[in-house]
């Protein structure tokens, strides 16, 4: 799991600065400063801060034009969703837009207000989030058919023919989501089926071909998943082993690990893993998964050091859900009274996590 | 924790920690690390700001990158996976940790696991010969142990331990883990005989909570037979769009909770002598190797037990028509050639023949089809053409 207050790492979207709607930028008048402070606070993952600045917002009746109200909506939703209050986030976007196709929504709507713009003033976000809510609340036909129909949506933008790099992104984003959905019930066929035909569109893509790779691989298909992470590497090599990035060149070294870890090579996987770690430290998927091949190994003492030691360098990359869990594991294998170091590791956590950060997964 | 025996370690230094260890699982993202800031947004901020812009890349970046992320998760405690069934056919890997949580130094530790069935008992790891010589206070003796599962059942992992505690007192230490093997999957086999060709048809049907990636199924035919398997074509042509796009290979893919996949094998003898092998009455076909794998490749292997050819009626006496006139005339007497084969061992005796005549039509050429009847001892008749 990655988490959202970190730099970037492989930057494979074009910077633009366009949105969801077909044509430009507001007027200056219409900026609002709350906003831009709303952004500011996202960044940095304080969505109580956030919350209760739109609670504030709405209460004292500040918005005054229509779309100021769906920006807002939208980072209210975005923040119970991240503090996983689930069903207040859907409920307040079901209770606010009835119909996402209506044209209340439009910019056309209200000539008066925006003259010369026409479009859909729903944020995408809320799109996304208003499909992707029902599946946390055991809704999760319904989940799977809005984000169907989302991605019609999307491709019927991108058919368009206006901002078509932004749409094309939302489309394999929510094809993502889709993946992700089918991922979680195991139905990986289908999961295989969404990543094949993404790759018509975009053959060379490195990071879909790695994901094919992995979904061969929970399915247990290695012959497979080889052959897809050898396609990586062939695309990644054409123009020549020189100047590749150092993100493409850990993912290669992942893919590799992996393929070890499944022979049971532990020992190899490990060399990659430390080569991906040298080259970028803040690796935290390297540095999980090479506490778990030392474990294979029979060395949970260091396997325990690996993830503690990535906790006190990097705590903001490491502090994860998936690397706690892991840590708290070997915690219980390591120790009989486990509860005393899994209690001192909780509140170092509640101390420095992001407000999104699900404390349950320490397991005390 | 362990699975038993919670009060008698209050008196001992040590105890086993057991984890079991499977393949690891890959983290499926959760969707809300991935979501996009609000771009709708960039229209409420000024284009000088460029606040925006690296907000809204990094993170959509991360998402894409999210997704080729997958971090590993460690399989849970062996006490805590009672509910998830180990099958029969895959392999027992565990790591099994000895905690020395008191003050004191432990010495000479014998330290012993093994597999109790109810059939047999056995023995995975046994350090009599060199013991432990010391586990200091607070320290650990880790050790993995692996093993092939082929009963059904209820398991049980004995781990024990034989050591000096910290008052030189000889205390024994034994801890239980229970599992249950199940049976991941059942096959139903049917023969079925095309003139001289024998068709197998087996159906695989898949009781796991997963789906099983087929490796291999191959039917291994017994002596004396020969075995191709015969599969649908898959036109790939209609799935390429350009001739140097990648493959689609569908993997056969068994789903999880009843899910079933079928095959065909088509048999044939490979020698002339199978004939007499086969009025011997035995009718072994052969048997079904079936290899899976699940997540990361978790192997496992099972092998059915000899499949039996359908018992075929045996002909006792084989009638061939050696020689019969193309036209037949009425009230013209003519003469039919027959070669009559006794295939038993035994001699066979009261021969009877009757000749039976079935008008096929009216006209010219009503006699069209004759039907010869030999009646064996008991006056059955049998009709043999």
């Amino acid at each position: 799991m990655e988490p959202t207050t970190t730099s970037s790492s492989i930057d494979t979207v074009a910077t633009t600065t366009d949105t969801t709607t077909i044509d430009a930028n507001i007027s200056d008048e219409t900026i609002s400063d709350e906003a831009k402070s709303l952004h500011e606070l996202a960044i940095t993952g304080s969505w109580k801060t956030i919350l209760e600045k739109v609670s504030t917002a709405r209460s004292l009746s500040l918005l005054r034009y229509p779309h100021e109200h769906l920006v807002y909506l939208a980072f209210n939703a975005v923040a119970l969703s991240k503090l996983r209050r689930y069903s207040e986030a859907l409920d307040d976007i079901e209770s606010s837009l009835e119909d996402l196709n209506s044209s209340c929504y439009r910019y056309e709507s209200y000539p008066h207000v925006y003259p010369n713009k026409c479009g859909s003033m729903i944020p995408f976000s809320l799109r996304w989030l208003h499909a992707l809510l029902p599946s946390f609340l055991n809704r999760r036909s319904e989940s799977v058919d809005r984000l169907y129909l989302l991605l019609n949506f999307v491709r019927s933008r991108i058919d368009e023919g206006f901002n078509r790099e932004v749409w094309i992104r939302r489309e394999s984003f929510v094809v993502s989501t889709i993946i992700s959905q089918h991922s979680s019930q195991k139905e990986f066929v289908v999961c295989f089926d969404l990543i094949n035909e993404m790759l018509r569109k975009d053959v060379d893509n490195l990071i879909l071909l790695s994901k094919l790779g992995y979904v061969q691989l929970q399915f247990g298909d290695l012959d497979g998943a080889k052959s897809s992470f050898q396609r990586v590497e062939d695309v990644a090599k054409k123009n020549g082993d020189e100047g590749l990035s150092v993100e493409v060149l850990n993912l290669m070294g992942r893919n590799k690990a992996l393929i070890f870890m499944v022979a049971k090579d532990y020992v190899s996987a490990i060399r990659q893993y430390d080569e991906c770690i040298e080259r970028d430290e803040s690796d935290v998927v390297s540095i999980n998964n090479k506490a778990l091949c030392l474990m294979y190994l029979r060395d949970l003492s260091d396997s325990i050091k690996v993830l503690e030691n990535s906790l006190e360098r990097v705590p903001t990359v490491a502090l994860n859900e998936t690397l706690v869990v892991n840590l708290c594991s070997m915690y219980e294998l390591a120790y009989v009274n486990h509860t005393d170091i899994k209690k001192t590791l909780s509140n170092w956590i509640a101390r420095l996590a992001p407000d999104d950060f699900d404390p349950s997964c320490t397991r005390i | 924790m362990s699975g038993t025996n919670t009060a008698a370690q209050a008196n001992h230094s040590l105890a086993f920690r057991v984890m079991r260890l499977c393949r690891p699982s890959l983290q499926v993202d959760t969707p809300f690390s991935l979501i996009p800031l609000i771009s709708s947004l960039a229209k409420m901020i000024p284009l000088s700001s460029i606040l925006f812009l690296p907000i809204l890349l990094p993170l959509m970046a991360i998402s894409l990158s999210a997704l080729a992320s997958f971090s590993l998760i460690l399989p849970m405690l062996l006490d805590s996976l009672a509910s998830s069934a180990i099958y029969l056919g895959e392999t027992f890997c565990s790591y099994i940790s000895i905690n020395n949580s008191s003050g004191y130094e432990v010495r000479d530790v014998v330290i012993k696991a093994e597999i109790q069935t109810e059939r047999q008992r056995i023995l995975l790891l046994d350090t009599s010969k060199s013991p432990v010589d010391t586990i200091r206070a607070g320290g650990r003796y880790d050790f993995i142990v692996e093993h092939d599962v082929k009963e059904l059942g209820a398991h049980t992992l004995v781990c024990s331990a034989l050591y000096n505690d910290g008052d030189a007192d000889r205390k024994y230490l034994p801890q239980f883990f229970k599992f249950i093997v199940a049976n991941p999957l059942s096959v139903r086999t049917k023969v079925r005989m095309v003139k001289d060709l024998t068709f197998l048809e087996a159906c695989i049907e898949n009781h796991t909570k997963s789906n099983l990636f087929m490796d291999q199924v191959e039917f291994q035919p017994a002596q004396h037979w020969g075995a191709t398997v015969l599969s649908a074509d898959t036109s790939l042509a209609e799935k390429n769009i350009t001739s140097d796009k990648e493959i689609f290979k569908p993997p056969i893919l068994i789903k999880a909770g009843g899910g079933i996949h079928n095959f065909l094998y088509q048999l044939k003898v490979s020698s002339q002598e199978s004939t007499q092998t086969r009025t011997e009455g035995s009718n072994i076909l052969g048997k079904l190797q079936i290899t899976w794998r699940t997540n990361l490749g978790e192997p496992g292997r099972l092998q059915t037990q000899n499949i039996l050819g359908s018992p075929a009626p045996r002909k006792e006496i084989d009638l061939q028509v050696v020689k019969i006139p193309p036209a037949i005339f009425l009230h013209k007497p003519f003469e039919v050639q027959l070669s009559l084969t006794n295939q038993t061992e035994r001699a066979l005796g009261h021969l009877r023949f009757g000749f039976l005549v079935i008008p096929m039509g009216r006209g010219r050429s009503w006699l069209m089809a004759s039907r010869l009847w030999l009646c064996q001892r008991f006056g059955l008749p049998v009709p043999l053409i």
